[in-house]
C-alpha cells in the first residue's frame, strides 16, 4: 500500500514539473524502485513532490497566468481531497473536476482574452455584466435569491465567474464603459441578492481604488459599496449546501487532515496576487484586485452560506476562478535585468565559481 | 560528491551519503546540471526487469565549484565573519 501511494507520488510529481525538467521525474522514478524499505520509498517520494512543486512554482512565477492555473490544479485536487473524505456523492466530484478541465479548455482558448478586452473595449464587459442581470431578472430562485442557470440540468451560479472578469476588466481600462460594466453588474448583484459576490466586487473596487484612485474608480468603488449594502438589507436565507457551504468549520469534524486541506486551497488562490504583487510593481492594480476579489469570496464562505471556491455544487466558483486569472497580465513587465540574483550577476562576476550563487533558488 | 571524483552516483545514494532529503537534492542536482556543473546519464540497469537509472557527476567547472567552496567547518565559521549564516 504504501509502495503504491509512494509510485502515485512520484507520477504526480513528474506531472507537476515543468516541461523542460520532466526527464527528472523520470530520475525519480526510477530511483524509487530501487529503495527497499517502504517506509524510506514514501519520504523519498514525499520530497521528490515537495521539490517538485517548488520548482513548478518557481517556473511559472514568471508567467502568472500559468502560476494561477497551477493553483487553481492544487486547489480543487484538495478540495477534491476533503470531498472524498468527506463522503460527497461521486457526481459533486465529477461536476468540480469537469469545471476545472472546462475552465483550463476556457483559459487556453481565451489566452488572448486581454487584447479582445482592448479591442471590444468595454462593450466586452456590459456584455459580460448583462448576462448578469438577466440571471438576476430571469433567473432560477430558491429561498428568496435568484442567482442560478439551469445548463444541462446543472444549476450553474453565473455570478461566480462573471463579476471577477468584470472587476478585472475595468482594473485593466478604467474607461467608461467598463465603468458601465460594473454599475450594471453592481445593479444585478442587488437585485438578485448575493452578498457574497457584492462584497467580492466592493472588496476589488476598493483594491482598485487604493491602488489608482480616480473619479471613476470612485465612482465604481460607491456603486460596488451600495450593491453591498443593499444585499446586507434584505434576508438572505440560503440554506447550507452539505459539502459546499461552511466547510471550513465542518471539514475539521470530518478529519483534521480535510480541514487542513481545505485552508490550504484556500490559501493556494491566494498565492497569485501575492507572488505577482510583489514581483510585477507595474501590475499591482490587477493583482490587487484579483487578491481582493477572490479573498471576499473565501471570507464570504466562511461567515455565511456561500460556496467555497475550491469545491462547489456545479464548480461556479472554480470555473470562475480560472476564467478571472484571464485578467492577469500574461507575464511581469520587462524590468531591465530582472530580481533573480543569478539573472543579474554581471558577466565576469558569472565567471567565478561561487557556490551559493550557483545554487541560489534551488530550494 | 566531490569525493567520487569522476565516478557516477544516483540519486537515493547522494540523499542517505549527504544526509538530505530528495526534496531538497534534486533541485540541487537540477540548477547544477542547468549551469554546466553536474552531468547526468541515464545508464543501462544492473538487473534485468529493473528501470534504467539516472547517474550524476561533478563536470570539471563543477569540481573546481567545489574546490573553491569547501565545507564550512564550525571552527571557521566561527573565527571568519563571512562564514557566518547571514
Amino acid at each position: 500500500m504504501r509502495r503504491a501511494l509512494a509510485g502515485a507520488i512520484v507520477r504526480l510529481a513528474a506531472v507537476i514539473l515543468p516541461a523542460p525538467l520532466r526527464d527528472w521525474g523520470r530520475a525519480m522514478a526510477a530511483e524509487l524502485g530501487t529503495i527497499e524499505r517502504p517506509g524510506a520509498a514514501l519520504a523519498f517520494a514525499f520530497g521528490c513532490l515537495a521539490g517538485a512543486f517548488r520548482q513548478a512554482m518557481s517556473s511559472h512565477l514568471h508567467r502568472p497566468r500559468r502560476l494561477a492555473a497551477l493553483c487553481a490544479i492544487g486547489a480543487t485536487g484538495l478540495g477534491l481531497a476533503y470531498m472524498i473524505a468527506a463522503g460527497a456523492p461521486l457526481s459533486y466530484l465529477a461536476t468540480n473536476a469537469a469545471a476545472l478541465a472546462i475552465g483550463l479548455l476556457a483559459v487556453g482558448v481565451l489566452t488572448d482574452a486581454g487584447r479582445l478586452w482592448r479591442i471590444g473595449g468595454g462593450a466586452v464587459g456590459i456584455g459580460i455584466a448583462c448576462l448578469i442581470l438577466l440571471t438576476s431578472l430571469f433567473g432560477v430562485s430558491a429561498d428568496g435569491a435568484t442567482r442560478w442557470i439551469s445548463a444541462g440540468g446543472i444549476l450553474l451560479q453565473p455570478d461566480l465567474f462573471l463579476v471577477p472578469v468584470v472587476a478585472l476588466g475595468f482594473a485593466r481600462t478604467r474607461d467608461s464603459a467598463s465603468l458601465l460594466a460594473v454599475l450594471i453588474a453592481a445593479l444585478a448583484l442587488a437585485l438578485q441578492p448575493d452578498r457574497a459576490m457584492a462584497g467580492a466586487l466592493a472588496a476589488g473596487m476598493a483594491a482598485l481604488a487604493l491602488a489608482l484612485p480616480g473619479r471613476k474608480v470612485l465612482v465604481a468603488l460607491g456603486a460596488a459599496l451600495a450593491a453591498f449594502a443593499a444585499t446586507l438589507a434584505r434576508a438572505d436565507a440560503s440554506p447550507a449546501m452539505p459539502f459546499v457551504d461552511q466547510i471550513f468549520y465542518s471539514s475539521f469534524g470530518v478529519h483534521p487532515l480535510a480541514g487542513l486541506a481545505v485552508l490550504a486551497g484556500a490559501a493556494l488562490m491566494l498565492v497569485p496576487a501575492i507572488a505577482g504583487y510583489v514581483r510585477d510593481p507595474d501590475h499591482r492594480p490587477a493583482y490587487a484586485v484579483f487578491g481582493a476579489v477572490w479573498l471576499a469570496v473565501i471570507l464570504a464562505a466562511a461567515l455565511g452560506n456561500y460556496p467555497t471556491p475550491l469545491v462547489g455544487y456545479s464548480g461556479s466558483a472554480i470555473l470562475g476562478y480560472l476564467i478571472s486569472l484571464l485578467g492577469l497580465p500574461p507575464r511581469p513587465a520587462a524590468r531591465g535585468a530582472g530580481r533573480d540574483g543569478a539573472a543579474m550577476q554581471s558577466e565576469p562576476e558569472a565567471q567565478q565559481p561561487d557556490l551559493r550563487a550557483s545554487l541560489a533558488g534551488a530550494g | 560528491m566531490a569525493d567520487t571524483g569522476t565516478g557516477w552516483l544516483h540519486g537515493y545514494d547522494l540523499c542517505r551519503q549527504g544526509r538530505v532529503k530528495s526534496g531538497t537534492l534534486y533541485p540541487l542536482l537540477m540548477r547544477l546540471e542547468e549551469q554546466g556543473f553536474l552531468e547526468a546519464e541515464w545508464q543501462a540497469p544492473a538487473e534485468p526487469g529493473r528501470p534504467a537509472r539516472h547517474a550524476y557527476r561533478l563536470t570539471a567547472t563543477g569540481r573546481a565549484l567545489a574546490r573553491a567552496n569547501p565545507p564550512l567547518r564550525l571552527g571557521a565559521a566561527v573565527n571568519d565573519p563571512r562564514g557566518k549564516p547571514a
